[in-house]
């Protein structure tokens, strides 16, 4: 990725080579599942900090809270597919 | 107490509050990042090269490249003492241990240099 970003900031070709190597289907697969992972861990890091505040820290807090980050997670992943294609 | 050598700071306070500072800097940074790119489709070259140029936002990616490599030591110091231990591997834990934590070390170091001549290449 830092490869990418170094080659489309260094010069205009790089920049069009590396929008014409996403918008292949593998790419695009690629990045969708990079960024899922992405987005999982910053849901549930966002569920570690809300925990250390104190909140949901029972048993069934910390089942639900599981719960909520899934769903959350689910829909922000299939809208960043969206995105994506 | 930690008496662990190899954690970030001697201190797992220290170490905790790094995780979590990284954590929200990084968030920070890739939610921008990601509404900028989702706000403006299509972007050709010379907005992506200003984006970067910007004095604001070589800061901003310079410090979440130094809470990546913060962050991500942390994280996997833990998943290290957590899993590779002499109950998982026996004699050999501590070398194994040792290697995962110099690579991940090593790694974390060259992306950190890598993204500093890139930031500082345009």
């Amino acid at each position: 990725m830092l490869y990418a970003l170094g080659k489309s900031l260094g010069s205009e070709e790089g920049f069009a080579e590396v929008k014409a190597c996403l918008t292949s289907p593998l790419a695009k697969f690629v990045a969708w599942g990079l960024l899922s992972a992405l987005l999982y861990h910053l849901v549930a890091g966002v569920r570690h900090l809300i925990m250390d505040m104190g909140i949901g820290e029972t048993l069934e807090g910390g089942k639900l809270g599981s719960k909520i980050v899934i769903a959350v997670s689910v829909v922000i992943i299939v809208l960043a597919g969206v995105w994506i294609w | 107490m930690v008496t662990n050598v190899t954690n970030l700071s001697r201190s797992g306070l220290y170490d905790w509050m790094a995780q979590r500072v990284s954590a929200v800097v990084l968030a920070a940074y890739f939610i921008f990042l990601i509404g900028y790119l989702v706000a403006n489709p299509g972007m050709g070259y010379a907005q992506w090269h200003a984006l970067f140029a910007n004095n604001g936002m070589r800061i901003f990616s310079l410090l979440a490249l130094v809470a990546l490599g913060a962050h991500a030591w942390v994280g996997m110091w833990t998943i290290s003492t957590d899993y590779l231990t002499p109950m998982a591997l026996g004699k050999s834990a501590t070398a194994v241990r040792f290697l995962f934590q110099a690579v991940c070390g090593v790694a974390m170091f060259a992306y950190f240099v890598w993204g500093v001549q890139i930031l500082w290449g345009i």
